[in-house]
């Protein structure tokens, strides 16, 4: 058995003469999670779709778990669509029914686990709903577990928490979370960076169609050094971005991250901040994933 | 082949479990059942309450209408009874004639009169019988509705009849004799079949032919509806994107097929049991033409053209709910294809008059016509088997080949979000690997 779960090859997929997918490879451990990250229209969405064979690349090749997308391989993997649907006249536990035996499950078995898991949804007691008579939320929930009903070894999810609301982004995390130390494999795309920054092992970056990083959390963090302070602060700090020592900063208001030129300067940082604004917090820091996000973007344009 | 499974399963207990399912099923033959008796019982009623005023110049013909009931007449023996000339009004059947009092006036005069109570409804008609119609042969009937055959027929035959016992009486015939020389004649239809010649009602047949095929017609554009919407549910919620990274496609498109053909060959089933039930228990009130003609070889071949006709329709149903993005424009694509369907139905309507022609038999073997055009030959005039049997090899050829492109179509279509596609590039689809 491959240490990797999936792995893709030069991927390339051209709609109308645009490029959508540029020659994209990467590969994710087995037993991994793996973020898959990028803003609107970067080429996520086609990516996975690429991957679950829905459209045909125009060049590269896909491997997963150790083989080509066969019908049994489909069996192993459990795929969140972006949109999201269901037959809305389906009552509940037929719907399950029908996406267990479509991945070859047995109907009692479908049964066993499918009530066990609305129990864990807080959706017991609608197994005899019509879809179309439950809340959204609710069909969301359902969805995602016609996702993980059949225990796949693999699990795609294509933006996982949009149109959550946060109680259910954290029962969604806690999911995967459980997957993953059950040892599921697992690539998530998203472009909400401080969910991903909390969960993935590694991640991938793509930009246009391209990409622009990869890695473990750790490396790629660890590229980016410990030049960053957070401030907690309250007043006017917009002049922190015009100081002589300040490479960069994301103003959030209330917070504040800056890149210094280098980390003795510090202390001059908070000095020159004394006096001028409020300081509610003020700590060394990693650089978030949505900064090192930028930078690389701003890199790609700028070259 | 589990998979395949799956989808029928749901498409089949999808649709069996619809409510309007279930209507359809019950509904259709109690309808049936009431087209067959409702004729029956209407023959019963429909002269009811016809008061015909009858200006009698001759003299005497008004007693010779009233004396026959206008049903059954051929079973009563009318002679003129002068004695009761003056009770009025005098009943026959369920059309009362009334004499009218002459007093003198002249034609033009009470017709003057009369035309007001037609209009008014006072009375459903005027008839006018000259003193001269012995010679002339001709009266004339005023009435604002002169449609009803039943009626007319009945005052022609009956005028006739009592003319021509005058004349003889006249010619001091035994009036014995007189009565059997104008005994009225009763005619039957009769249809020769090569399984032996039944006892028929020509305009029955005709009823019972035209009835079968709208409900074959309304089943087949039904369902094939029925496909349409559900594979664009499919694409527009982007279920596809799970049923195709779960299953092949081409079991997704079969699995679909079969399943809502299956839910189809389960309702025609259930038609043809509560229909033979229906006909067995009721048989009393059944006009023997209905049951003459509702044999099991009609339903079997009814059940054989349902299956065709399915497929041949659903399948480019299927294509168009998958190669667009909404209901409208799919009930655009969706009306052009109904008019496909409904070509063999008009051609059909010639075909009942003239089920032997050279043009008959070649729509009826194009494929897309067959399913209502053979069976509508079947139902009238049985055709030599050997062009039934190339009819149904000809639509299984032509749906293996539908199966084969809407199983490309299908993978490709149900994939394909925003534009509307053009006729090339559904082309180009079938290339794609």
């Amino acid at each position: 058995m491959s240490e990797w779960a999936l792995s893709l090859h030069d991927l390339v997929k051209d709609f109308d003469g645009k490029r959508a997918v540029d020659h994209i490879s990467f590969a994710v451990k087995r037993g991994e999670i793996l973020g898959l990250l990028g803003p609107n229209g970067a080429g996520k969405t086609t990516t996975i779709r690429m991957v679950m064979d829905i459209i045909a690349p125009d060049a590269g090749r896909v491997e997963i778990l150790g083989e080509g997308l066969s019908d049994k391989v489909k069996d192993r993997i459990g795929f969140l669509p972006e949109e999201r649907g269901l037959y809305r006249k389906l009552k509940v536990m037929d719907t399950l029914l029908f996406f267990g035996e479509l991945k070859g499950m047995k109907a009692a078995a479908v049964r066993e686990r499918g009530r066990r898991l609305l129990q864990q949804f807080q959706l017991a007691g609608y197994e005899e709903r019509k879809v179309e008579e439950l809340s959204k939320g609710m069909a969301q929930k359902l969805q995602f577990i016609t996702t993980i009903l059949h225990d796949p070894e693999l699990l795609i999810l294509d933006e996982p928490f949009s149109g959550l609301d946060p109680l259910n982004i954290e029962l969604i995390q806690g999911i995967i979370l459980e997957r993953k130390r059950a040892g599921t494999t697992i690539i998530y795309s998203t472009h909400l960076m401080e969910y991903a920054e909390k969960t993935v092992d590694s991640l991938v970056m793509i930009d246009q169609g391209r990409k622009v990083l990869d890695g473990t959390l750790a490396t790629v963090k660890a590229e980016y050094g410990q030049k960053f302070i957070r401030l907690q602060y309250e007043g006017d700090a917009r002049f922190v971005a015009g100081l002589p020592y300040v490479r960069s900063c994301r103003d959030s208001g209330r917070e504040m991250e800056i890149e210094l030129e280098d980390l003795t300067k510090r202390e001059q940082l908070l000095r020159d901040l004394l006096g001028k604004v409020t300081i509610n917090g003020f700590q060394l820091s990693e650089p978030s994933l949505q900064n090192i996000f930028i930078r690389k973007v701003q890199e790609g344009a700028g070259a | 082949m589990n998979k395949l499974f799956a989808v029928i399963k749901k498409e089949y207990k999808t649709i069996v479990k619809k409510k309007s399912f279930i209507i359809m099923t019950i509904l259709t033959p109690v309808l049936m059942a009431g087209m067959m008796v409702v004729p029956v019982l209407l023959m019963k009623v429909d002269r009811s309450d016809k008061k015909i005023a009858v200006a009698d110049y001759a003299g005497g013909y008004t007693q010779a209408l009233s004396a026959v009931p206008a049903e059954k007449s051929e079973k009563k023996k009318g002679g003129l009874d002068m004695d009761a000339m003056n009770e009025m009004p005098v009943t026959a059947g369920r059309i009362s004639f009334q004499q009218v009092e002459l007093a003198g006036r002249d034609a033009a005069a009470l017709l003057r009169e009369y035309e007001q109570k037609v209009l008014k409804k006072e009375i459903d008609g005027l008839l006018l019988i000259p003193a001269d119609v012995k010679s002339q042969r001709q009266v004339s009937y005023y009435s604002t509705s002169i449609s009803d055959f039943t009626t007319l027929k009945f005052i022609e035959s009956t005028l006739r009849t009592a003319i021509s016992k005058q004349l003889l009486l006249e010619k001091q015939i035994d009036p014995s004799v007189v009565d059997e020389a104008t005994r009225e004649i009763s005619m039957e239809t009769f249809k020769v079949k090569k399984e032996g010649t039944t006892k028929s009602d020509s305009g029955m047949d005709y009823m019972m032919s035209i009835f079968m095929i709208i409900i074959l017609f309304m089943i087949l554009i039904n369902y094939g509806q029925m496909i349409m919407r559900g594979v664009l549910e499919e694409k527009t919620s982007r279920i596809s994107e799970l049923l195709i990274s779960s299953a092949r496609s081409t079991h997704i498109f079969y699995g679909k097929l079969l399943g809502i053909g299956l839910a189809g060959l389960t309702q025609v089933a259930l038609w043809i049991l509560l229909a033979a039930l229906l006909v067995s228990r009721f048989s009393g009130m059944v006009d023997a033409a209905i049951l003459s003609f509702l044999t099991p070889e009609i339903a079997f071949y009814f059940v054989i053209f349902f299956i065709l006709g399915f497929f041949i329709y659903a399948i480019p149903y299927a294509f168009i709910g998958a190669a667009v993005n909404t209901d409208q424009e799919a009930q655009q694509f969706a009306s052009v294809l109904s008019v496909l369907i409904i070509v063999p139905y008009i051609l059909g309507i010639s075909a009942l008059q003239n089920p032997n022609s050279t043009l008959t038999l070649v729509a009826s073997l194009f494929p897309l016509f067959t399913p209502i055009l053979m069976f509508m030959r079947i139902t009238t005039a049985v055709p030599p088997l050997w062009q039934i049997l190339a009819s149904i090899g000809l639509c299984v050829l032509t749906i293996w080949g539908l199966a084969w492109l809407g199983a490309k179509i299908f993978r490709v279509g149900m994939l394909m979000y925003g534009k509307k596609p053009s006729l090339g590039e559904m082309l180009r689809w079938v290339r794609y690997k």
